[in-house]
């Protein structure tokens, strides 16, 4: 196979998975050091349950594409990240985790039961909502880049207040932070971007963007600067090999960049003792 | 774009989304066309994952054929957008969809409401179960290369003719072998065997999927056991790519016998052409027809 010739047709698909890198790897220091872990499957399912229901409605055009659709998806996500920012498990006995995986459980099997109400491509649904990331378009590339600029702008701006819920939601208590409040937006802004990247690269490959990077730069720093700075080098690395990897064994490309993560992460464990001899322990 | 020179005598580059249309392009075109299928016959065309060389294979091609009426619609447009290929696009001469003169079964009439269940708005997409589709299907393909190869539209022309004869005396025997079960009543898992039972006479009274993608609930699987019972069915068609714990159960229960059929050339190793799919499919349905009612 002609590697630079098709080359060309993975550049969008590699553009887009540069801009996952960029916000996820961000994000996934929030929910790695919150214990969230499933948190965006979770959201992503609910998102998913609104695109069923808005096709069983009336208003929308049968089009799993259309406006109608993503707004009542966009709406369910924002429904989801308040229940999350209301149980907020510091001071409770049940774990948030728990309540997440509810969540996930119950809007998939919800999803299952609104499909089987639809009169047509109930058989199509479930592939459409969620996107290969070999079939993104230069468009969505563009659109996704602006839309996470954004959303990645809010959070820099308001670094201060999102990273003092995530690392010590006690503190910010005393101080007179409404807890809450921070909660519902890193929620709702959390649950557009994963949603919107559900879409375009499915919900394997946003899961391993999110939480991969974050996890293997723990293995090597402990600043959340130098945490970022080791997990956005990381996607993009992985992002490329996996990309490589997909055309020149012809496999698909979303599969291929999931498991490209996975060894890379062993390979980064492994080398761990090498590079950053154990400390005595205190 | 400039119009083909009238001599140019290097082969069309033809893509199809199925083995199945890929046999018949190759009956058409001969020497003078090469083909390739993006989805292979054991996998189900309703779902299929992409890699990198779809987007190669569609780039270059001259014309796509498609089975259409929703069958690839969960993954072939985007393949399409992204194939930076002007000639493919839906409504220009390279895209082809192969359904347009077929006959369409389970076509709903009147306005599709929720109590209808699962319905295509388009009819049902497996169309190329039926001989009769079959030459169809190859006429339609001949008129669409002799349009984008002039100068062969002759050899197209006589090479269709052929294909149509060999399908018509090969459909009498298949006929022939079937015609001792007629109006036999079957199950089938999805609904992937209308034509193919309209074709040949058999009776479809149930599915053991309701709808496609959606688990079959309790009162949807003892309907169909108490159905197959009171009309004494003895037999359960499944495609290869879906799962046999709910066909076995069934069968377990019901005293049928679960017959693996594939539905798109390639789905088994005897099935390596239109005609030969037919001849694996009917030999394997007759012999299982034998072995249920010897039992």
């Amino acid at each position: 196979m002609n590697i630079v010739q098709i080359g060309t047709f993975l550049a969008a698909p590699f553009a887009a998975s540069l801009i996952l890198t960029g916000i996820h790897a961000y994000l996934g220091v929030h929910v790695v050091e919150r214990g969230v872990i499933f948190v965006d499957l979770s959201l992503a399912q609910i998102a998913a349950l609104g695109a069923t229901i808005a096709l069983l409605l009336p208003f929308s055009s049968g089009d799993p594409h259309g406006p109608e659709v993503y707004w009542v998806s966009l709406a369910f996500t924002f429904i989801g990240a308040a229940i999350f920012s209301l149980v907020r498990g510091h001071h409770s006995r049940i774990p948030q985790e728990a309540i997440i995986g509810i969540s996930y459980a119950v809007a998939s099997a919800a999803a299952i039961l609104a499909m089987s109400k639809s009169t047509s491509q109930a058989e199509h649904l479930n592939h459409m909502l969620v996107g290969n990331i070999i079939a993104v378009s230069w468009h969505e590339v563009f659109k996704t880049a602006g839309l996470y600029g954004v959303v990645g702008l809010f959070h820099f701006l308001f670094r201060r207040q999102f990273l003092a819920i995530s690392l010590h939601a006690e503190e910010p208590e005393r101080t007179g932070l409404n807890v809450r409040f921070w909660d519902f937006l890193f929620y709702a802004s959390f649950g557009f971007v994963v949603t919107s990247s559900v879409a375009i690269a499915g919900v394997l490959l946003v899961f391993c963007y999110l939480i991969v990077p974050s996890v293997a730069a723990m293995l090597y720093a402990e600043t959340i600067g130098a945490r970022l700075a080791i997990g956005w080098v990381m996607g993009t690395v992985v992002s490329a090999a996996g990309v490589y990897l997909s055309v020149v064994l012809d496999l698909p490309t979303g599969a291929t960049i999931v498991c490209t993560f996975g060894a890379v992460l062993i390979l980064m464990w492994l080398a761990r003792p090498l590079i950053r001899p154990q400390r005595a322990p205190a | 774009m400039l119009a083909p020179a009238p001599e140019a005598a290097a082969a069309v580059r033809v893509v199809t989304t199925t083995e199945d249309l890929a046999s018949i392009v190759r009956e058409v075109g001969g020497d003078r066309v090469t083909v390739e299928a993006i989805a292979s016959g054991r996998q189900d065309p309703h779902f299929v994952e992409p890699k990198p060389s779809f987007i190669l294979k569609l780039n270059k091609a001259e014309l796509l054929v498609i089975v259409g009426r929703e069958l690839e619609n969960a993954w072939l447009p985007p393949l399409i957008t992204q194939s930076r290929n002007a000639r493919i696009q839906p409504g220009n001469p390279g895209y082809l969809d192969a359904s347009q003169n077929v006959k369409i079964l389970d076509l709903p009439t009147g306005a599709i409401t929720r109590a209808m269940g699962d319905v295509h708005p388009q009819g049902n997409p497996h169309y190329w179960l039926d001989p009769g589709n079959g030459r169809r299907i190859a006429q339609t393909v001949q008129a669409r290369l002799a349009q984008l190869a002039p100068a062969d539209a002759e050899y197209f022309a006589q090479r269709t003719a052929d294909f149509v004869k060999r399908v018509t005396e090969a459909e009498g025997r298949w006929k022939a072998a079937l015609a001792p079960y007629k109006g036999l009543k079957v199950v089938t898992y999805h609904r992937s065997w209308s034509n193919f039972a309209d074709g040949f006479g058999l009776d479809v009274i149930g599915y053991v999927e309701p709808k496609p993608g959606i688990p079959p609930s309790p009162a949807h699987t003892l309907a169909l056991i108490q159905e197959m019972k009171a009309q004494n069915v003895k037999i359960i068609l499944v495609e290869p790519y879906f799962d046999l714990k709910t066909p076995t159960a069934i069968a377990r229960d019901t005293g049928a016998k679960v017959v693996v059929l594939p539905p798109s050339v390639g789905g088994a190793p005897g099935a390596t052409d239109y005609l030969r799919l037919f001849d694996y499919d009917i030999k394997l349905l007759t012999d299982a027809i034998r072995e249920s009612a010897a039992r």
